[in-house]
């Protein structure tokens, strides 16, 4: 990486003269495929795409004059893209798009105000547990890899034994401090137990180890909604929780504060939630998400 | 008197650069004011390299100095001070990004990347520590809102190529937007990269706005090349599933008589697909309906069992309640181009039709109390579903949770089983050997 830097920025020579805001003439001009162009302009309202914005812009001004909250009917209504249950809409700032969403629900997802009466009837299923253990003394971690049958080790690339155990089917990465990591576990009592098989395996090998500060890092969880979502209309409404870049990653990114979870929510409807350190965490979030992607559910 | 560490060897700029960075915090009670002269030499290159990325954007003044500014607080943040000098340049590239999108200013990342010639996970890293760090909102660009743009840079004028091929761009955005929206509605956009689907929806907009043989047997690629943009691997993919969604709406056309609509015959269509496509949208949604219903029925009691089902009914709001029993399932086709007063008779929901839902189960893993049914994601039996559902990976069989308390006892043969026995560690080790002797011989 650092040869790619070695010569000077490609920026160099390209400054415009002295008090030159737009040069007349394109200074860099390769083919950039992303699609920026060399004349950038912001959509206004007059651009040539005013037949489609205007009906839109029409329907949001019909719309904020009908019945206000709840899906209506649909009489008076027209196709409306990434929206959510409200009817009204409102235009983002400097931007008019084709897709717009007002938020109805509150921003905040912390506790969304739903009966229990309507709770949504999934249950996150645990995919993978982290956690941790110390096992009170120092490793050599070459005799462990030795006599080990499970084991591999490979300083140059890892500074610790991958251990794997069948049962649960678990993989542990036991570093030379007697600190251990133990990972692929579906519930917190199969991590212990997964991390007392390591810690007997370890003993085995002629080590005092112990079995210190067994704690949960980290559970993962993930779940299916069982309809489509528009991540497009999600992150508008939500920004400053949602991240949504499908140019790096298909899904949205959505980090909850209360609790404190990682989402990530695809266009399918899965969910994989993560961040929890007991389950709760994980079915308290979700039964918060649910209601906000229900809102995504429809297109009208 | 400088401290004992060795002073980095000048081998690369770049390196000597970095190497000088550490050396310095090492000695940082000799050469605090040294450290300080140099971030500030590096807060002005990419201060320069903000307007620099500006003037080549054509972005406004205003613009400018937000970006600068952006650049100013996060490079002083703790967050960025000591990143790598890769990550201050690619800095400057998210500061321009963000103050683009506050701005409503069509920029797609891709473009940053290329400009920076930087690595698009890294952007996508730096952007998003930025935004957290900084506490700014910059909304998404809109796909639609980089149409404009994107279609700026395809070289499509007469003074670029022949007459029969040219086109405006004017013309070309406008019929792109429709079908983008089209693609939009039917799932094919949502979770996707943006570029592949915009040189799809262009290039299905350049053939149909003047469908003559020549036009038609151009393929994506020699389209990309002629109109001198990059191509992509993805597009001609996206080309396909727009053409397969134009050819559902074709099918609904009444003038055809049931004549089938292939892929290679939708062309000439898109005109009339598009001016009338709200109600070729409401008619397929109706004959999907009707072929569903067709299919099975749901046993009344098992409608209400499922949580969180529909019953028989369909979920097409306004298209389906605005007609009265007795009608025609279908719309009668007016034979005019949409309009306003036509979208305003119903809305069209193409994400969730009739949900039949199958026979409950418990699938193995399940760890709730209460057993789920089996239901199938609402969009399988839609009209349109995303790519995803439509296609979704082979899930691997899931193995029964065992219950465990985790203080279970473990037996001594079981860990045994994890232990070498001598002869395999001197078996080990004489291979161990072997292997090093042979390495050390080549």
């Amino acid at each position: 990486d650092m040869e790619q830097n070695n010569s000077l920025p490609p920026f160099q020579g390209l400054a415009s003269p002295q008090g030159a805001m737009t040069p007349g003439i394109p200074i860099f001009s390769p083919m950039m495929p992303y699609g920026s162009g060399l004349t950038p302009q912001p959509v206004t309202n007059t651009n040539s795409l005013s037949l489609l914005e205007e009906q839109h812009r029409q329907q949001q001004q019909q719309q904020a004059s009908t019945q206000q909250g709840g899906v209506s009917g649909g009489s008076g209504q027209t196709p409306q893209l990434y929206h959510s249950q409200t009817v009204t809409t409102t235009t983002l700032p400097g931007n008019t798009p084709l897709y717009t969403t007002t938020p109805l629900t509150p921003m905040t997802p912390i506790t969304p105000a739903t009966p229990a009466s309507e709770s949504s009837g999934i249950v996150p299923q645990l995919q993978n547990i982290v956690s941790t253990v110390n096992l009170g003394c120092k490793l050599d971690l070459k005799t462990i890899a030795l006599r080990a049958r499970n084991a591999e080790y490979n300083p140059k690339r890892f500074a610790a034994v991958i251990m794997r155990i069948r049962e649960p089917r678990t993989t542990a990465l036991i570093f030379s401090s007697g600190k251990m990591v133990c990972t692929g576990a579906k519930s917190e009592e199969q991590s212990r137990l997964a991390a007392r098989k390591y810690a007997r395996v370890v003993q085995k090998l002629g080590f005092p180890a112990k079995f210190l500060d067994f704690k949960i890092q980290n559970m993962v969880g993930s779940c299916d909604v069982k309809f489509p979502i528009r991540l497009e209309g999600l992150v508008l409404t939500h920004q400053q929780f949602s991240s949504y870049e499908p140019e790096l990653f298909p899904g949205l990114i959505y980090r909850m504060i209360k609790p404190r979870i990682v989402l990530l929510i695809f266009v399918s409807g899965k969910v994989v939630l993560t961040g929890a350190k007991v389950r709760g965490e994980i079915y308290e979030a979700f039964e918060n998400i649910y209601p906000i992607l229900k809102g995504f559910r429809k297109t009208t | 008197m400088v401290g004992t560490a060795p002073f980095p060897c000048r081998t690369t700029d770049y390196l000597f650069l970095t190497q000088c960075e550490g050396w310095i915090s090492q000695n940082a009670v000799y050469f605090n004011h040294v450290w300080l002269a140099i971030m500030y030499h590096f807060l002005q290159t990419g201060i320069h390299r903000v307007r620099a990325l500006c003037r080549i954007l054509r972005l406004t003044f205003l613009m400018e100095e937000t970006a600068e500014t952006h650049f100013k607080q996060a490079y002083e943040h703790p967050n960025f001070i000591r990143v790598s000098l890769q990550k201050k340049e690619v800095l400057a590239g998210c500061c321009v990004l963000a103050t683009c999108r506050q701005h409503s200013w069509p920029i797609a990342m891709g473009t940053i990347c290329c400009l920076l010639e930087a690595n698009p996970r890294l952007i996508g890293v730096v952007y998003q520590e930025m935004v957290k760090t900084l506490k700014i909102e910059a909304p998404p660009t809109s796909i639609i809102n980089l149409l404009e743009t994107h279609c700026q840079a395809y070289k499509l004028s007469p003074q670029h190529v022949h007459e029969e091929l040219s086109e405006s761009s004017k013309d070309l955005t406008k019929r792109a937007a429709v079908l983008l929206e089209l693609a939009a509605d039917a799932w094919l956009v949502t979770g996707r990269q943006p570029i592949p689907i915009l040189t799809a929806s262009i290039f299905l907009a350049w053939q149909s706005l003047k469908p003559t043989q020549t036009r038609l047997k151009y393929t994506l690629a020699r389209f990309c090349q002629m109109a001198k943009v990059t191509k992509s691997s993805i597009a001609p993919k996206r080309v396909t599933e727009l053409k397969e969604v134009l050819c559902k709406l074709g099918q609904e056309l009444p003038w055809l008589r049931g004549d089938e609509v292939t892929p290679q015959t939708v062309i000439q269509m898109v005109d009339d697909i598009l001016n009338h496509r709200l109600t070729l949208l409401r008619r397929a949604l109706s004959s999907h309906e009707e072929a569903l219903a067709s299919e099975s029925v749901l046993p009344p009691s098992l409608e209400d069992s499922i949580p969180g089902s529909h019953t028989n009914t369909t979920c097409l709001e306004g298209a389906v309640s605005s007609q009265t029993p007795g009608q025609t399932p279908k719309d009668p086709f007016v034979g005019e181009p949409d309009t306003v007063s036509v979208q305003q008779q119903g809305d069209v929901d193409l994400t969730c039709t009739v949900v039949m839902e199958g026979l409950p189960h418990t699938g193995p893993g399940t760890d709730s109390q209460h057993s789920q049914p089996s239901v199938p994601n609402s969009g399988k039996r839609s009209l349109f579903e995303p790519p995803s559902v439509r296609y979704a990976k082979i899930r691997r069989v899931l193995v029964p949770v065992v219950e465990v308390t985790g203080d279970e006892e473990i037996s001594d043969s079981e860990i045994d089983s994890y232990i070498r026995t001598p002869q395999e560690i001197r078996d080990y080790v004489e291979a161990k050997e072997a292997l090093a002797s042979s390495d050390d011989e080549f």
